[in-house]
C-alpha cells in the first residue's frame, strides 16, 4: 500500500540538479527533480514518505518563499536547504520554519544523504502519526453521541457513578456505554483510551 | 650830391647841367618845380628802357611800382609843400618789367635856360638799394624764424645775464614752471631753483663766467609757481658777447620728471627683484646666447650643490642629465634661429642633475631679456622632488582606496559569485561521490561513468571561467588603456549583476546603440564604475513595492560626440541628498563606505569623461557618464 520513499530536488542549475539526482539514485533513492518551485507545485504529491532538497536561490519563487508556501498548503514535507552562499540569518530563518538541514554547497555527499535519510524517516514518522490519528478519529466518529459523551467523561477522570449522576441515567447504563465504546475504540485499558483521545485533541488543536 | 650840385652851380661858371647829369651812374630825372619831367639821364633810359616821349610830364611816374606810387606821391606832395627834403624808397620797373628797390631823393638845382635865366629844377636821383633791401628782408625773416622757433620749441629754452636774471624764456620753459613771461622777468634763475640744488648749480655757473668751462649739464629741480618740483636736465652754454650784446647764458631745459620717476621705480623694482632673486628658494640662472651661465643665485647651491662661482661661464647643460643635453642644445639653437619655442616656457617639468650626480625632477620657467642687443635668458628652476613624492603618495593612496572600494563592491557580490562557483563544484562533488558509491558496490556502468566524468569536466571548466572573471576585479591590476566597445563592457558587467537583478526582482531594460565609437579606457575600471552604478540602482529599488522595479542601461553618442552610458532606476530617487552623492564617505547605506560614487567619478574623470546624477521621471535617478570617443578605430 505504502509507496517507496521519494526525494524531490528543486534547483535551477541543470548540472547541480542532474548531479544530485545521480548521487541519490546511486544509493537507491527515488529522485524527481524540478527547475523551479512552480513546477513541483504542479505535480501531485505521492502518498509516500518524501522530502525536498531545495536551493535557496531560485528563479521566480525563492526557496524560503516556497517553504512558506508549502506550509500554507499544509504540506509538511521535510525540507533540506542547499545554498551556494548561505548566511546565518538565512539559515536561522529556514531552520525555524522547520527545515531539516541547511547545507552549504559544495557539501559532503554523506551529509546530504544523512539529511535525506533523516528527513524521510521524519516524514515516515509523521505520516504514521497522522495515520494513527486518523484511525482514532475514524473510530471515535463511529461512536454514538451518548458513547462519545461517556468516553469524554471517562477520559477526564470521572467515575461511572458520577457520570450516571450527571447524565441522569443508571450506573449500569453508563457501564454498557463505556464497554461498547472501549471495544469500538480498540482500547484495552482506560490509559490507552486516554492516550488516543489526547492524540485526537492535539491534532485538532492548532 | 645835391649839395655838390648846388655848390658847383654857385661857384663855377655855368656848366651844362644836362651834360653833367648824363654822366651820373645813378638814375636821375630832372623835373620842373611842379614835378613834371624835363629829361632823364642815360642811366634812367637804359634801366627803364623808356623813350623820352614816355617820360614827358608825369609820365615818369609810370616807372614806379603801382603799390609804391600812392605813398610816393603823398610824400612828394607833403615834402614839396613843406619845402623839406624828400627821400623815400620805391620799386622802379626795369626794362625787362622786373621791379627793383631804389632809394629816391629829390634835390633842387638851378639851371639856366636858353636865355641864361636861372630857373629852379628838381633833380630826382634814384639809387639802387635792391640788394640791401633783400638782405634786410632776409635778416628780418631769419630773425622772425628764430624768434618763432625759440618761442614754440617743445624743449625749454631760456637766456639769462651775468646776474642770473632772465633775459628771455620760451613758452615751454614758462609752462614748465607755471610762470607768465612778465612774472619770470622779475626773477633770477636761482629764485626758481630748488633750494637743495642751488649751491652746486651756482658753482657751475661761476665756472662758466670764469671761463673754466664753455658749457655744463646739470640735472636739478625747479620749484614751480604752485610749489611743486619739476626735474630738469639743463644744458647751459656761455654765449660770448658781441659788440652790442653782452655775454649771456643760453640754457636748454628738458623736463625729466617722468624719466626720474621711471628711474626711481626701476631702481626700486631692480632692488626688489635683486632681493627676490637673492633670497628665492628656487634656483635662478641667467645664460647668454651661447648658453653659458652669466649669473646664479645662492639657492642654486641648495638645489644643485654647486657654488654659484663654480657655475659662471659654464654651459647650462652641466645642470642637466646627459640625455637631455643634446635635446636642450638643439632646442636652444632652434629657438635662437627661428624664435620657435619647442617647450612650454612656464612651468615645464624636466630633470636636473646635482653636483653629486643625483638626478631629480625640476620645474623650469624661462624668461628672455634683450640687453644692448644681446639676449639673456633666465631660468627659474624649482626642485619638485618632494612635490612629486607627495603626488605619488596621493596617487598610491587613491589607487589603494580604489582597490579597497573595489573589494567592498566585491564583498557585495561575494554572495552571487560564491554561488556561481559553488554550483559547478557541487555538481562535480556529487557526480564523483555517486561514482565512488556505485564503484564500491560494483554497480558502476562504464556509460554512466563516462557521462558523469563528462559532466565533471564541464563543471570544472565552468568554475574556472567564473574565477577568471572574478580575478580581474580583485587583482591589483595596473591600469591598461585599450580601445574598447563600451557595449562589451556593459554586457560583461551585466553578466555579473544578473543574479543581483533577479534576486531583487529588477527588470532590466537594455537600450544599447550599435556601432558606437570605441573608447580608450581601462576595462576593469569601467567595469567597476558600471557595477557600482548598477548596484546602486538595484539597491535604490529594494524598498519599492508599489511599482515595477526597472533598471535601464543605455548607451549612445551624445551631442558632443562622446560616448554616453546612462543607468536609470525607478527607485527612491536622489531626494534632498542629491548634492552629496559624490562626496566621499557620504552614504545612505548601513554598510556603505560612501566611496563608490566619488571613486567612480574620479575614475571617469581620469578617462577624460564626466559622471553626472540627475533625477529620473517620474521616479528614481539617472547616473550617466561620458567618455571621449577614441581618435581612431584600430584596424
Amino acid at each position: 500500500m505504502t509507496q517507496a520513499p521519494m526525494v524531490f530536488v528543486v534547483d535551477d542549475d541543470p548540472s547541480v540538479r542532474s548531479s544530485l539526482k545521480f548521487l541519490m539514485t546511486s544509493v537507491g533513492l527515488q529522485v524527481e527533480s524540478f527547475d523551479s518551485a512552480d513546477a513541483l507545485l504542479k505535480r501531485k504529491l505521492p502518498d509516500a514518505p518524501s522530502c525536498l532538497v531545495l536551493d535557496v536561490r531560485l528563479r521566480g519563487l525563492s526557496g524560503l518563499d516556497f517553504q512558506r508556501e508549502l506550509a500554507a498548503r499544509h504540506c509538511h514535507m521535510p525540507i533540506i536547504f542547499i545554498t551556494g552562499h548561505g548566511d546565518i540569518p538565512m539559515s536561522v530563518r529556514a531552520m525555524k520554519a522547520g527545515a531539516v538541514e541547511f547545507l552549504t554547497k559544495p557539501f559532503r555527499d554523506q551529509d546530504l544523504l544523512d539529511a535525506v535519510r533523516i528527513a524521510l524517516e521524519k516524514d515516515r514518522e509523521r505520516r504514521e502519526r497522522e495515520k494513527e490519528v486518523s484511525d482514532v478519529k475514524e473510530r471515535f466518529n463511529s461512536l454514538t453521541p451518548r458513547e462519545q459523551e461517556v468516553i469524554s467523561m471517562v477520559v477526564s477522570g470521572m467515575l461511572n457513578k458520577q457520570i450516571a449522576d450527571q447524565l441522569g441515567t443508571a450506573e449500569n447504563t453508563v457501564k454498557v456505554h463505556r464497554s461498547r465504546a472501549m471495544e469500538k475504540m480498540h482500547a484495552q485499558s482506560v490509559a490507552e483510551l486516554v492516550k488516543m483521545i489526547d492524540k485526537l485533541e492535539s491534532s485538532v488543536r492548532p | 650830391m645835391t649839395a655838390e650840385a648846388q655848390g658847383v652851380g654857385r661857384s663855377t661858371e655855368p656848366i651844362d647841367l644836362q651834360a653833367l647829369i648824363e654822366t651820373i651812374p645813378a638814375l636821375v630825372v630832372c623835373a620842373l618845380a611842379d614835378g613834371s619831367a624835363e629829361f632823364a639821364n642815360r642811366a634812367w633810359h637804359e634801366y627803364t628802357g623808356c623813350s623820352s616821349p614816355e617820360l614827358t610830364g608825369w609820365g615818369w611816374h609810370a616807372a614806379i611800382h603801382p603799390d609804391d606810387l600812392p605813398k610816393f606821391i603823398q610824400e612828394w606832395t607833403v615834402a614839396t609843400a613843406a619845402g623839406k627834403p624828400f627821400e623815400t624808397e620805391a620799386r622802379i620797373r626795369r626794362a625787362d618789367s622786373e621791379y627793383q628797390w631804389f632809394a629816391i631823393k629829390k634835390a633842387l638845382a638851378v639851371s639856366r635856360d636858353q636865355v641864361g635865366e636861372p630857373s629852379l629844377r628838381a633833380l630826382i636821383a634814384c639809387e639802387d638799394i635792391h640788394e640791401r633791401k633783400q638782405a634786410q628782408a632776409r635778416i628780418q625773416q631769419s630773425e622772425q624764424r628764430w624768434q618763432t622757433a625759440f618761442e614754440n620749441s617743445a624743449i625749454g629754452i631760456m637766456m639769462r645775464d651775468r646776474v642770473d636774471r632772465f633775459l628771455a624764456a620760451n613758452r615751454a620753459f614758462r609752462n614748465m614752471l607755471g610762470y607768465t613771461e612778465s612774472e619770470l622777468y622779475q626773477l633770477c634763475q636761482l629764485d626758481v631753483t630748488y633750494e637743495g640744488d642751488r649751491e652746486f648749480n651756482l658753482e657751475l655757473i661761476g665756472e662758466l663766467w670764469e671761463g673754466k668751462r664753455q658749457h655744463f649739464q646739470i640735472e636739478k629741480r625747479y620749484r614751480r609757481k604752485d610749489g611743486t618740483l619739476v626735474w630738469v636736465r639743463n644744458n647751459v652754454t656761455l654765449v660770448p658777447g658781441t659788440g652790442a650784446v653782452a655775454p649771456f647764458l643760453l640754457t636748454i631745459v628738458e623736463d625729466i620728471t617722468e624719466r626720474k620717476k621711471e628711474e626711481s621705480e626701476r631702481r626700486y623694482i631692480e632692488q626688489r627683484y635683486g632681493v627676490m632673486v637673492e633670497t628665492a628658494s628656487d634656483a635662478v640662472v641667467c645664460i647668454d646666447e651661447s648658453g653659458a651661465i652669466l649669473l646664479a643665485n645662492p639657492a642654486t647651491t641648495k638645489v644643485f650643490g654647486y657654488d654659484p662661482t663654480d657655475l659662471i661661464g659654464q654651459p647650462l647643460t652641466m645642470l642637466m642629465p646627459e640625455y637631455l643635453r643634446k635635446l636642450h642644445e638643439d632646442g636652444f639653437r632652434r629657438y635662437s634661429a627661428t624664435g620657435q619655442r619647442h617647450i612650454n616656457w612656464q612651468g615645464t617639468e624636466l630633470v636636473g642633475v646635482r653636483k653629486n650626480g643625483q638626478e631629480f625632477p625640476v620645474e623650469i620657467s624661462f624668461g628672455e631679456l634683450t640687453k644692448d642687443g644681446h639676449r639673456v635668458f633666465t631660468g627659474f628652476i624649482r626642485d619638485i622632488s618632494e612635490r612629486k613624492q607627495a603626488q605619488r603618495a596621493v596617487q598610491n593612496a587613491q589607487a589603494e582606496l580604489a582597490r579597497v572600494s573595489r573589494l567592498t563592491t566585491m564583498g557585495e557580490f561575494a554572495a552571487s559569485i560564491a554561488h556561481e562557483v559553488n554550483q559547478p563544484l557541487t555538481a562535480v562533488t556529487n557526480n564523483a561521490s555517486a561514482c565512488l558509491r556505485l564503484l564500491a558496490r560494483r554497480k558502476l556502468d562504464p556509460e554512466v561513468l563516462r557521462s558523469a566524468l563528462e559532466e565533471i569536466v564541464t563543471d570544472g571548466t565552468r568554475a574556472s571561467a567564473v574565477i577568471a572573471r572574478i580575478r580581474a576585479f580583485i587583482k591589483k591590476t595596473p591600469t591598461e588603456r585599450k580601445h574598447l566597445d563600451i557595449n562589451d563592457v556593459i554586457q560583461e558587467v551585466l553578466a555579473l549583476a544578473r543574479r543581483e537583478l533577479s534576486d531583487n526582482r529588477v527588470l532590466l531594460e537594455l537600450q544599447l546603440t550599435k556601432a558606437l565609437p570605441l573608447v580608450l579606457a581601462d576595462r576593469v575600471q569601467l567595469q567597476q564604475v558600471l557595477l557600482n552604478l548598477i548596484m546602486n540602482g538595484i539597491e535604490a529599488m529594494t524598498a519599492v513595492t508599489d511599482r515595477r522595479r526597472t533598471l535601464w542601461v543605455q548607451s549612445q553618442v551624445d551631442g558632443a560626440g562622446d560616448v554616453l552610458v546612462a543607468v536609470r532606476d525607478s527607485g527612491s530617487g536622489l531626494g534632498s541628498e542629491g548634492d552629496h552623492v559624490f562626496t566621499a564617505f557620504f552614504t545612505t547605506k548601513p554598510n556603505g563606505m560612501g566611496m563608490g560614487l566619488p571613486i567612480s567619478r574620479s575614475l571617469v574623470e581620469s578617462h577624460g569623461g564626466r559622471l553626472m546624477a540627475t533625477p529620473n521621471s517620474p521616479h528614481g535617478a539617472i547616473f550617466s557618464f561620458t567618455l571621449p570617443a577614441a581618435a581612431g578605430r584600430p584596424t
